[in-house]
């Protein structure tokens, strides 16, 4: 398995290493600095302004030099300052993780058990009105755009209902779940229609199988049956969906965190794409990237706990 | 155990609090204005910011020597932070000196940033260096000030901004605390500190606007200590994010990714010496005509000290829909109008039934800017270079558009159709003025351009429509619509005039490269005086002599020069509106604008919000704005009670879909 995870591991890094040249030839390469600098300094700023803002920023060195710096940089994990506001993009990542994890693991840890115990429902009562509705409507949920979701929640159940703030984000401890209730429960609507339908055919599939229909015959109850036997029997379908997941659950939510105006991450990516700041969108993607070949590899090996046949070589 | 469980289950639905109230419980019937921000502030370093948006927060935090009255209009300087608003002293050799003194005994707010001048140190007098200090700031490359190009009419202020360059090339003067690099250069020569509250500055040319920049964040007195201690090392904020006060307000919070809360400060000198009375520290009792009518000099108000809130509260709310719906629901205090509501808002001009009868009031303004068609004058078709023929075609082009009719189509009835560059509120705007070329007339028109030898709009040249091109730096299909108005317009002409829509990057680049024939453009007033608009078509401010000056039309006429030499000079009186209707004329006559709107605000404010004049420039106005927390509350209350019912509806509902399949499934089991 190590000889794997190694292997892995190193086409994780060519990975890496490949969207970092890329990050730079789309950043860098064809930004124009002295549209940097006018969106940084201003529109009435006079050209030697904006001259000595590109020369403060390094932008005037030659392509290679800039290159060679992008890579020691990015890899050293010194990730330098904002081009929008000069503030360190470290402090941030650190500032803004909290406000987009705070939502982002209550609406994971509440979609996914809701999921599997909702997909466990409609299996065990497969072929019946209540799969049949089950179905529909999940796949009735996974139609609806999640901008629709956002919009309708804010609408019905803030604007019409009160019982949420329509949007804000306060990090107090006796107001914040306020604030978080609405965003999590947009999250968790617009995110179980595609998981009830995905785990559903999964659960489907593993009752038909011949081990449920001897555990049925040996007088094993069916909530035992469901819970213990197929549960665990379709894992690996859950595991690959769930923790290629989890990277997301850091970089936040472009759209849900821009409606409700959640100070986190995916906020801040999409003032980066709107203000030209090129040095935070690039270590977003940068970060992105990183989660992503990491929890591939780590999915690869969690197969190996939860199924035993499973061998990594 | 499991009672317990339950027990921490409601605890947690207790938490939730089914309720939309944004802000917490404590703040209820505290004297707190709420305002939002569309965006994310990007700097507060009074030097380098310049933005309406962060404005908003500096005005109120950094007092500055003078600033205008609230009310009055035209608007009308008065002194703040110096004793009195100074007359300029002409030099023999052509240079303007202006003697500036602070009033004694001001001080800053409480700061660490003080333990730099002496230990335990947390506050200190505000004295005429502070002032000398924040000006060399503005010439030090390193804080690129996007205002350097201003302050450069003052003596020695390029060639101190040069030395300084060059002297960091060393890294053992760039190693030396601020004040010590600015102090080691010997400061700026025309920046003279004469006393402790003395200051003198000497301009190499006559500048009489330089008064309105001294009403302007950019110069605010800034403590060394706060530049030198507030560096970013160690854990301590940048100076960029941490504002040492001067002003009513300090802020106690910033979370720049969601909100600025700002505090009264109490080191204010309003506060300190309210037997000063001095003009920015109590409430007017004079304004213009109908400030009465509309509440703005309430007898409950006028000479109160100043500041009425406690806090101010900025939150950052990025998408229009949520921060008017949060308005109705009145958790914010004012708004201005999203499009898409605007219907149910307003009817026939004024607030609807429904909205008047929540309490709330309409508040027109209009904003000292123009927006304009613009002509680039080198251009060999439509410009200058084309002699009688170009100008022909620019006056036809002018008469198709109706703006009006613009008006109302895409802005919902909202904008003053301008007749010439200068803007209500500023000196020289005359509103019986009618420009001949601004009232739509297709006759007069085609005349004009057969006049131009282009018969029809045909280009005798090529046997065909008149091909122009109108360069766009938006490429939405909204921008799109709107340019199409004119094209349409010009169409009826018979002229060909194609879009060009860019991304801003390529417009601006085109701009630059000077190629481009037709462009969309508009102005804000930086302060409030003619020689700020006018200067859009100074000749030596063209873009193509000048990169990056702002008279992209590129209209040097040696007449409209002449007039403008002589009038930015003067004071406001019977002369200066005699050249300014001088130089409109040649503007009327040249056409290298097609003006079309001044912007026209409409902003709702509930019945609990007070006192709050809009103004088009930055303002310190949140001192003079006052809210009433109980009528707010009481409001909030009606208008927001929750509503469960849907909650019990959709339970039994979804109780009623699965309960009789599971029944059935069972029975059908056994």
């Amino acid at each position: 398995m190590l000889a794997y995870v190694i292997r892995r591991g190193l086409y994780g890094v060519v990975t890496i290493l490949g969207v970092l040249g890329l990050l730079y030839v789309l950043f860098f390469l064809y930004a124009d600095p002295l549209d940097m600098a006018q969106r940084a300094v201003g529109e009435k700023a006079p050209p030697e302004v904006l001259q000595q803002w590109i020369e403060n920023h390094g932008y005037d060195r030659p392509a290679h030099v800039q290159l060679v710096d992008h890579y020691v940089r990015m890899l050293t994990f010194d990730f330098g300052r904002s081009d929008a506001d000069d503030a360190p993009i470290a402090r941030r990542l650190r500032e803004g993780a909290i406000p987009s994890l705070s939502f982002t693991l209550p609406t994971f840890a509440l979609g996914l058990p809701l999921a599997i115990g909702l997909s466990l429902f409609v299996a065990y009562f497969r072929e019946t009105y209540i799969d049949r509705a089950g179905v529909v409507m999940a796949v009735l949920a996974m139609s609806v755009s999640v901008l629709l979701y956002i919009i309708g929640g804010q609408f019905l159940l803030g604007k019409l209902l009160h019982w949420f703030p329509i949007s804000g984000f306060d990090a107090s401890p006796d107001v914040i779940l306020r604030f978080i209730a609405l965003p999590v429960l947009i999250g968790v609507v617009g995110g179980v229609g595609s998981d009830v339908r995905f785990y559903r055919t999964v659960f489907v599939e593993e009752t038909n199988r011949d081990y449920v229909r001897t555990a049925r015959a040996k007088g094993c109850g069916d909530g035992r049956i469901m819970a213990r036997h197929v549960l665990r029997n379709a894992m690996i379908p859950i595991l690959t969906r769930v923790v290629v997941a989890i990277p997301f659950l850091f970089t936040g939510s472009l759209l849900v965190e821009s409606f409700f105006g959640i100070p986190g991450l995916g906020a801040m990516t999409v003032e980066a794409i709107q203000g030209n700041d090129f040095s935070t969108l690039r270590v977003m993607v940068y970060i992105g990237a990183l989660a992503f070949v990491g929890f591939q590899i780590l999915t690869d090996i969690s197969y190996t706990l939860v199924d035993p046949r499973v061998r990594l070589g | 155990m499991r009672a317990r469980r339950w027990a921490s289950v409601g605890l947690l639905l207790a938490l939730v609090q089914c309720t939309n109230n944004p802000y917490p419980d404590a703040d209820e019937g505290v004297r707190v204005r709420y305002q939002a921000l569309p965006n994310v502030i990007k700097t507060l370093d009074p030097a380098v910011s310049y933005s309406a948006l962060e404005h908003a927060i500096t005005a109120q935090v950094y007092d500055t020597l003078f600033e205008y009255h609230y009310l009055k209009r035209p608007y009308e300087l008065m002194p703040a932070l110096a004793v009195e608003v100074p007359q300029p002293t002409s030099h023999p050799d052509g240079r303007v000196s202006y003697a500036f003194r602070l009033r004694e005994g001001m001080i800053y707010q409480e700061d660490p940033a003080f333990t730099l001048g002496g230990e335990g140190r947390l506050t200190r007098e505000i004295v005429a260096a502070d002032i000398a200090f924040e000006l060399m700031r503005i010439a030090d490359p390193d804080v690129t000030s996007p205002v350097v190009t201003t302050f450069s009419k003052i003596e020695g202020f390029s060639e101190f901004s040069q030395e300084l360059a060059a002297r960091r090339e060393d890294p053992e003067f760039a190693a030396l605390r601020i004040d010590q690099q600015y102090a080691a250069l010997g400061g700026v020569e025309g920046i003279r500190v004469l006393g402790p509250y003395d200051l003198e500055v000497v301009l190499r040319e006559p500048y009489p606007q330089l008064l309105y920049w001294f009403a302007m964040p950019f110069t605010t007195p800034i403590p060394w200590e706060a530049v030198a201690y507030y560096d970013g090392e160690d854990g301590r904020d940048f100076f960029r994010e941490h504002p040492v006060s001067t002003g009513p307000f300090y802020i106690s919070t910033l979370e720049k990714q969601s909100r600025i809360v700002l505090s009264r400060n109490e080191n204010w000198y309003g506060a300190l010496y309210p037997e000063w009375r001095a003009p920015g520290t109590v409430y007017p009792s004079e304004g213009e005509p109908g400030d009465a009518e509309r509440g703005w000099l309430d007898p409950e108000y006028v000479g109160r000290p100043l500041p009425f809130l406690d806090r101010i509260e900025f939150r950052i709310e990025k998408e229009s829909i949520p921060l008017f719906n949060k308005f109705l629901q009145g958790y914010y205090d004012a708004s201005g109008i999203i499009l898409e509501s605007f219907d149910k808002v307003v009817q026939e001009g004024a607030l609807s039934p429904d909205m008047a009868a929540r309490g709330m009031s309409l508040v027109k303004s209009v904003d000292p800017d123009v927006y304009y068609i613009g002509f680039n004058m080198n251009d060999p078709v439509v410009g200058t270079p084309a002699g009688d023929r170009g100008r022909k075609l620019r006056q036809a082009m002018s008469l198709a558009v109706d703006v009006d009719e613009f008006v109302r189509i895409f802005n919902n009835g909202r904008g003053v159709p301008s007749q010439s560059p200068v803007p209500p509120g500023i000196f020289g705007y005359d509103p019986d003025y009618r420009n001949p070329y601004r009232t739509p007339d297709l006759g007069r028109a085609r005349a004009l351009l057969s006049e131009a030898g282009y018969e029809g709009g045909i280009d005798p040249d090529t046997r065909a429509p008149l091909h122009l091109s109108f360069d766009v730096g938006d490429p939405s299909t909204r921008t799109r619509l709107r340019v199409q108005f004119f094209v349409d317009a010009w169409k009826q002409l018979g002229l060909d005039v194609e879009i060009a829509a860019s991304n801003y990057n390529r417009f601006r680049e085109k701009v630059r490269e000077g190629a481009y024939q037709i462009f969309m453009w508009g102005w804000i007033a930086d302060y409030p005086d003619p020689e700020n608009f006018l200067f859009l078509l100074w000749g030596d401010m063209a873009s193509a002599k000048n990169p990056g000056a702002p008279n992209t039309a590129n209209f040097a006429d040696p007449r409209f020069d002449a007039l403008f030499l002589e009038m930015k000079d003067l004071p406001n009186g019977p002369r200066r509106r005699q050249l300014i209707r001088r130089m409109l004329e040649i503007v009327e006559h040249e056409r290298p604008w097609i003006e079309l709107t001044h912007r026209e605000s409409y902003a709702l404010y509930h019945e609990w919000i007070r006192n709050v004049k809009p103004a088009g420039i930055s303002f310190p106005s949140g001192k003079y704005v006052d809210v009433d927390p109980e009528l707010r509350s009481r409001r909030r209350r009606e208008w927001n009670r929750p509503i469960t019912w849907p909650a019990y509806v959709l339970g039994i509902a979804a109780l009623a879909l699965v309960i009789p399949g599971i029944v059935t499934f069972f029975r059908e089991r056994q």
